[in-house]
């Protein structure tokens, strides 16, 4: 079986706008140098290194959201390469979900109505989305709070909401980005929890963390310094 | 969730709303008055007749200070009835405004009192609703007798029939002899036709200190309105020859016809159109800058939700569709609320007899499309706006 994510040699480099005015060939901020990463289905993937290291900008390529200015990304077994943008969005719907580190709830819907959102996008009937959004909620433990607006929510809480809307069309690979960053050690510990919970069920998970404590919490370490995959080991987990 | 944004944002959908229904209020307004100005040329027709022609004093097109008004004789109106080919009825008219009419002791006040020659029903097409017309009879003898207009008879004697009673007009005792059927004011704009007395002629200039010699108008009507043009002209030059007119001299008399009439309220009614057209269009444009410009504010604000939304699947056309369904609901509630106000004005106007306007469905359908074409023409650069931002920089909030 094809692994659930399969990165060749892939590189991104950053123009500024104004380099190309000038003219001049222009000379870019490589933040990717030449990154070969094979995930299989069903692992518990950490991403750590440090501000800068270019470990957001890999999950971002990873998640359909950038495209690598070289080297060739297969998402599933699909080369992702030879896809438009409707079948990227597409393929984000359905077989990928995201956690932010600053959670991205809508503030004037209600927990349940964030959690229904991507449904919105995959032309499932009201009923069976909002009977799923509710199942997720009661999940991740928040049963009372399904008609709450995100202001009136911890920070915990509102990453449970997210949480719950990454998993509403049951994906492939859940990725996310600093997920506990705005969170105290307490409240990380319960997302962390969470997390693995959600890959014993057997979805995929790619976690990008500065944190050597969160990274520790997956199955396997990938270490990035300076756009390049520095280590890649287990963590025993 | 639908439209939590447009309440999320309320302050701004609200002016939004605003200024597409000023817009949409003065295209209501414009729809509503011409086609009021249309029914009342359709009524104006019927009530003067086809077949009809109003022979004034005075040319009015030319009117320079000091012309005689009161050029038309009673000779005139004999030779018209004797000699011009075609006439069915001749019909001398005089007025007198401003009339107090008494039953017992009650007073109504203001009336037009109209002195008329045998069979006035049947020279302005105006139908009886009781009793009989002034005759002949009561011409030649100077008859104190009425036929009353439907506002009068209401005022006086609300339910009761007036036919056989005496009413005084200025003092003087008049018997009702019939009364008119209401015409109804036709939604402002005029004076109330239905506020008349009809006395006989030679009553009217003896009684009520009138010049006895001429005539304001002649009421002339015609076997069939098939030739109007040339009864018209054939009018014409009898009255100048009556009047001794040398080629060089200007009429001194107006003829009136139904089609004078058309031509001159299809004059009226393009000028309204243009004038009021003129203002919808600013008005709905400035309402549709208002929109873009708030929704493009809203996309650069709303940067993260439309970020997230690329994010978690939507396509590009569903985010311009998102945009689209928000600007098109504003402009809707916009159209409905320049709808109301555009009747409501129009309904002041009315009131204060400036305009006359009508409601129809067609007002109503022209104020729903109009509204919607000002959400998808101006909504359409801020929800493609939205549609190609970049989902990270979008997350970032660098919209």
């Amino acid at each position: 079986m094809d692994p659930a994510i399969r990165l060749a040699d892939i590189s991104k480099t950053f123009f500024r706008d104004n380099d190309r005015k000038n003219g001049d060939e222009p000379e870019g901020i490589p933040v990717l140098k030449s990154v070969t990463l094979d995930i299989a289905r069903g692992e518990f993937v950490s991403l750590q290194g440090t501000s800068g290291s270019g470990k957001s900008t890999l999950l971002h390529i990873i998640g359909l959201l950038d495209r690598p200015t070289s080297g060739a990304y297969h998402l599933l077994g699909d080369d992702t390469a030879a896809l438009d943008d409707d079948h990227l969005s597409d393929l984000r719907n359905k077989n990928l979900g995201f956690v932010f580190q600053s959670f991205y709830l809508i503030p004037y819907a209600t927990a349940l109505e964030n959690v229904v959102l991507p449904g919105l996008y995959s032309r499932r009937p009201q009923a069976e989305l909002t009977a799923r959004a509710r199942t997720l909620l009661e999940q991740v433990g928040l049963a009372d709070r399904m008609h709450f607006k995100p202001a009136r929510l911890s920070g915990g809480q509102q990453q449970r909401v997210a949480m719950a809307r990454a998993m509403l069309n049951n994906p492939d690979i859940i990725l996310a980005d600093e997920p506990t960053g705005q969170l105290d050690s307490t409240t990380s510990g319960e997302i962390i929890k969470l997390f693995r919970q959600v890959h014993e069920s057997g979805t995929t998970i790619v976690l990008v963390t500065h944190d050597e404590h969160v990274a520790a919490q997956a199955q396997r370490i990938v270490r990035i310094h300076d756009g390049r995959v520095v280590e890649d080991k287990p963590t025993g987990a | 969730m639908g439209f939590g944004a447009l309440w999320a944002y309320r302050l701004r959908s609200f002016f939004v709303v605003l200024g597409v229904a000023f817009g949409i209020a003065s295209l209501t307004l414009i729809v509503t008055a011409v086609d009021g100005a249309n029914r009342k040329a359709v009524e104006m027709v019927e009530m003067f007749g086809p077949d009809a022609a109003l022979l004034f004093g005075g040319d009015f097109r030319k009117r320079a200070v000091g012309t005689r008004v009161l050029t038309l004789s009673m000779d005139d109106a004999r030779r018209i009835e004797n000699s011009l080919p075609g006439v069915k009825l001749v019909v001398p008219m005089r007025m007198k405004p401003g009339q107090t009419v008494k039953l017992g002791s009650r007073n109504y006040q203001d009336v037009q009192v109209v002195g008329a020659t045998g069979d006035y029903a049947g020279a302005w097409n105006w139908p009886l609703a009781e009793g009989r017309d002034i005759s002949d009879d009561d011409v030649a003898h100077g008859a104190k007798v009425a036929l009353l207009g439907g506002t009068v008879v209401r005022e006086l004697f609300g339910e009761d029939s007036p036919v056989g009673q005496v009413v005084f007009i200025a003092n003087i005792p008049f018997q009702v002899v019939g009364t008119l059927v209401t015409r109804g004011a036709s939604g402002g704009g005029h004076a109330d036709v239905d506020n008349r007395v009809i006395v006989p002629l030679s009553t009217l200039m003896q009684r009520f200190n009138l010049d006895r010699k001429y005539f304001r108008a002649i009421r002339v009507k015609f076997l069939d309105a098939e030739h109007m043009d040339a009864h018209v002209e054939n009018m014409r030059s009898l009255v100048r020859h009556q009047h001794h007119l040398t080629p060089e001299q200007d009429d001194d008399f107006t003829i009136l016809t139904a089609d004078e009439i058309l031509k001159f309220l299809s004059m009226f009614k393009g000028g309204l159109a243009l004038f009021l057209g003129i203002t919808a269009t600013i008005a709905i444009l400035v309402g549709g800058f208002v929109l873009a410009n708030l929704f493009s504010l809203s996309v650069s604000e709303r940067s993260e939700e439309i970020g997230l939304k690329k994010a978690l699947g939507a396509h590009r056309s569903a985010i311009m569709v998102q945009f689209l369904v928000e600007a098109c609901g504003l402009t809707l509630m916009g159209g409905v609320l320049g709808l109301f106000m555009g009747l409501g004005l129009g309904q002041f106007l009315s009131r204060l007899d400036i305009l006359t306007i009508q409601f129809s469905w067609k007002a109503f359908f022209l104020a729903l499309a109009g509204s919607q074409a000002v959400g998808l023409v101006f909504g359409l650069k801020p929800a493609k706006q939205a549609a190609d931002l970049d989902p990270i920089r979008a997350l970032r909030g660098e919209g």
